[in-house]
Order: structure tokens, then sequence, then C-alpha cells
């Protein structure tokens, strides 16, 4: 059993490796989405705390929609990388996932459309 | 030999750390691949979950009832530290993964106890936000607004509370059983619970503190 467990190991090690480069790339991807995260959320912050002082000019429903919209990137980039999302296999659950945000969004609208007529 | 290692991952059952273990112990086996799936699905749920709270709160922020507003009311410095907390957190829990693929079941346990251990701080800042929002008169019964907000950032921080109880119970497992085809799959869910909860707090901190600042 011992020599069979070493000739299982040996076959797979070549294996394992050229697997590894195809499929998981290291830590520098998810290195590269966590500091884009920070990026993002402090620059949101950075574009609030300007629009609440006394002299900026930015309309309030602009930095809303800037704001939002590096919220949505954020999110995305989150659920490519962290989540594995843009990895092969993920068919369903883009679909699964796609569905949830297409009920919700509509909540949304819903709920603003009725709250602003 | 190596047909061992790939097609028949029942093989594994009840091994602890091995070098016979497949190299995506996550997707070795059928129910392992459909947790993995079913899993997206409750996601998909819970998006739906959040939404609604999301247009409740958006729909009756300005309720305020008299009572004190986002404007006064929010602390962007507690907030930005709240958020930094979570964020690293997911990416903890993405060195936890890694170090599965790794099939190293110390390091995964440390990166594990690193993401339990801000994912307490995080809930740590919340509860101590809550408690001064209540001294000001903020409560979840104060006003519409008061109500709305509990609910939608209250089932967040929920949420964060079940991850913290779930991953460290998953560590207790780790420990005992050893990383298998069996555990790798409730490993692998429970960080993409994790990485789920940093983006429903991403939404949090933009729609309702950032916003809710701006009045």
């Amino acid at each position: 059993m011992a020599g069979t467990e070493h000739t299982v190991e040996h076959a797979s090690t070549s294996e394992l490796t050229v697997r590894r480069k195809q499929r998981h790339e290291g830590p520098r991807n998810h290195l590269l989405t966590f500091g884009l995260s920070i990026m993002l959320t402090a620059l949101s912050f950075v574009a609030v705390a300007y629009a609440l002082t006394e002299d900026s000019h930015v309309e309030p429903w602009f930095v809303s929609f800037f704001i939002v919209g590096l919220a949505i990137f954020q999110a995305v980039i989150q659920l490519g990388f962290w989540m594995h999302m843009k990895d092969k296999g993920h068919g369903y659950a883009i679909v699964g996932i796609a569905f949830g945000f297409f009920v919700a969004l509509t909540c949304l609208a819903a709920g603003l459309l009725w709250s602003w007529w | 030999m190596s047909s061992v290692t790939h097609s028949d991952p029942h093989a594994h059952h009840g091994h602890g750390v091995g070098e016979e273990l497949p190299h995506e112990p996550e997707r070795a086996t059928l129910e392992g691949r459909n947790k993995i799936l079913g899993f997206w699905l409750f996601l998909g749920g819970e998006c739906v979950l959040f939404g609604t709270l999301f247009a409740v709160y958006l729909t009756l922020r300005n309720s305020t009832l008299g009572g004190p507003s986002g404007v006064e009311l929010f602390d962007l410095v507690l907030v930005a530290w709240a958020t930094f907390l979570l964020l690293t957190s997911s990416l903890t829990s993405v060195f936890a993964i890694q170090a599965m693929h790794m099939k190293n079941v110390k390091q995964i346990m440390f990166w594990l106890g690193i993401t339990v251990l801000l994912g307490a701080g995080f809930l740590g800042l919340e509860i101590y936000e809550f408690y001064h929002y209540v001294h000001e008169g903020h409560s979840f019964s104060s006003s519409a607004f008061g109500t709305s907000f509990y609910s939608l950032v209250g089932f967040h921080g929920a949420h964060v509370a079940f991850g913290i109880l779930w991953i460290s119970l998953l560590i207790v497992q780790l420990w005992k059983k050893g990383l298998t085809v069996v555990t790798a799959p409730k490993i692998y869910v429970s960080a993409l619970y994790w990485h789920f909860i940093d983006v429903v707090w991403v939404f949090i901190f933009t729609l309702v503190y950032l916003m809710g600042r701006m009045g």
C-alpha cells in the first residue's frame, strides 16, 4: 500500500502543477481585488466627505450616482474573483444569483417609484 | 493508480490530510458540486431578501417622525473602520480557500480563525454603534426610518453573527476530522457566504451611510 501511494503521488505531482497553473493563479488576483476594493471604498468616502464641505459645488444626486456606480463595480469584481464566478462551470450559479438580483432590483424600483410619485 | 485519485472520491471518506486527496476537494464529489450550486441558488434568494429590505429602507429613510436623521447620526469614521475590518476578513477567507487547495489544514484553520476574529471586531463596532444610536433617540420603534434601518443593518449584522458561529464550528470540525471531500465543500461554501456578506455591506455603506450622510 505504501508503495502504491508513492506512485500515485509521483503520477499526480506534475499534473498538479499544470492544473494549479490553469485554475489557481495564486494570491496575486485576490490581492489585486483587495487593493482595488480598498481604493473604490476610499474613493466613495472621500467623494462624500468632499460633497459635505462648505465650499463644494457638486450636486448630492451626482455624488449618489457616482458612489452607487463604484459600489456596483466593487460588487462585480468581488463576485468575479473572490467568489470565482469568472471561472468555468458557473453557468447555473450566474443564472441563480442574476435572477435574485433581478427580483431585488424590481422591488427597489417599485419602492422608489411608489415613494417618489 | 491515478484513477483512484480522480474518479473514486468515495475512497477518501474519513481520511485526514492525504496526498490522495483530489486537487479541488470541494468539487470532487457530486454531493460537493451540488452543495455549491445549491448555495448559489440560496444566495440568489438572499439577494431578494436584502433587495426588499433596501427597497423599504430607501422608501422610508426620510420618515423620521421628528427624531434624529441619518445626517445627524451617522459617523463615517466608525463606518470606514467597520468596512475595513469586513473587507479584510473577506480577503483572509480567500487565503483559507487557497490553503485548502494547498491541502494545508493548519493554514486553513489559521486563516478561518483570523476571518472569525475580524468578523467579531466588525460586530463589536456595530453593537457599539446601535447602543449609541438608541441613546440618541434612534430606536427600532422610534420611527419608520428606525424600523427600516435596524431591519436592514440588523439583518446584515445577524448574518455576520451566524457566519462567525458557522465558521467557528467548521474550524472545530477541521480540527477533529481533517480535510476530506466531505469537509472541503463546507469550507468553500462558508467562504462564498462570507464574501456575499461583504458584498451586501458594500451596498449598505454606500446606500445607507454615505447617501444618508448627504441627506
